[in-house]
């Protein structure tokens, strides 16, 4: 796993991030774009599970705020890789690194279940919850990045 | 006393000492500021969303800044008090730099656009309140809130970038 960071790093697109301050600064701040599609949308949809928010949503409606959270990972898992692969091997080897990516999978995966439960079972009572679990996983994360970043 | 000059003041005050002194100071508020941004930008985009009949197009206009708009505004206040504190500390950074100024005036654009669409546009609400697809002025309105939030967003990480 070593070697193949090392490799990542040594690639051109990674050394030429890492060798130009105002390429980094594009990619994170677009990376932030994508935390607020992912996160806003994973709290809109947490208010709309817990019945806060958009009452008698159909699941169209809710598969909105998916596509809005699809979207946002797009941004921010491209333009994360750009910016890991320039410095892969410190990163693999912090801490709140891999607390983020952690926590990435966690948020992912309830994601997922989220919106295939309310395709197949909207009226479910495990919604409610799951929307929550959902949007603290994915604070999670945002929080992690921060730490990363300002920590290091 | 210049503008210049009150920024002088501001980044020898109390509170600004206290900000790059403390260990904690700086990482806890910029943390703030980071995910204020989800509470403001992520919540006001699902708002500006529907106006522009792309987002829970079932729920009148109305109904959907009542329940989403609180959030917001909450958010906004979060990126206020961090953001104020962030200026305070490094308000002559902040003075020359670019990126900081465009990060404003887009944020004063964002109010006037805000201002327009509840002081003129708003007033026909009654008839298209339930309407999936919001008159031409009302999808401006999203659209150009949406656009210059996203150009906040770019400006404000990327000053941090060129403002030390």
């Amino acid at each position: 796993m070593a070697d193949f960071f090392a490799w990542l790093q040594s690639t051109s697109i990674a050394r030429a991030v890492a060798e130009t301050q105002m390429l980094i600064a594009a990619l994170s701040a677009i990376h932030l774009i994508g935390l607020a599609l992912v996160v806003g949308s994973a709290f809109v949809s947490a208010l709309a599970l817990a019945g806060l928010a958009f009452p008698g949503w159909s699941s169209a409606e809710m598969a909105a705020t998916g596509r809005a959270a699809l979207v946002g990972l797009c941004i921010s898992v491209g333009t994360g890789a750009l910016m890991f692969a320039s410095r892969a091997e410190a990163a693999s080897q912090n801490g709140f690194f891999q607390l983020k990516m952690l926590l990435f999978v966690a948020a992912a995966l309830c994601q997922l279940a989220i919106h295939r439960v309310v395709r197949r079972a909207p009226s479910s009572l495990a919604l409610r919850p799951a929307g929550v679990l959902g949007l603290a996983l994915w604070v999670g994360v945002a929080l992690a990045g921060c730490a990363f970043i300002l920590l290091e | 006393m210049s503008l210049l000059d009150l920024c002088t003041w501001l980044e020898n005050s109390p509170v600004a000492i206290l900000m790059k002194e403390s260990l904690w100071g700086f990482p806890i508020v910029v943390t703030m500021h980071v995910m204020g941004v989800a509470l403001s930008v992520g919540t006001l985009t699902w708002f500006d969303l529907r106006l522009v009949g792309a987002g829970f197009t079932r729920t009148p206009i109305t109904q959907v800044y009542r329940r989403v708009m609180p959030w917001a505004f909450l958010g906004f206040a979060v990126m206020a008090v961090s953001g104020g504190l962030l200026f305070v500390a490094y308000a002559t950074n902040a003075y020359r730099n670019n990126f900081f100024w465009i990060k404003m005036s887009a944020m004063a654009l964002a109010g006037v656009n805000a201002g327009a669409y509840h002081l003129i546009t708003e007033r026909t609400i009654t008839s298209w309140d339930a309407s999936p697809r919001p008159p031409i002025a009302a999808r401006l309105a999203g659209m150009t809130s949406m656009v210059l939030w996203t150009i906040v967003i770019l400006m404000g990480r990327t000053l941090s970038y060129t403002m030390f």
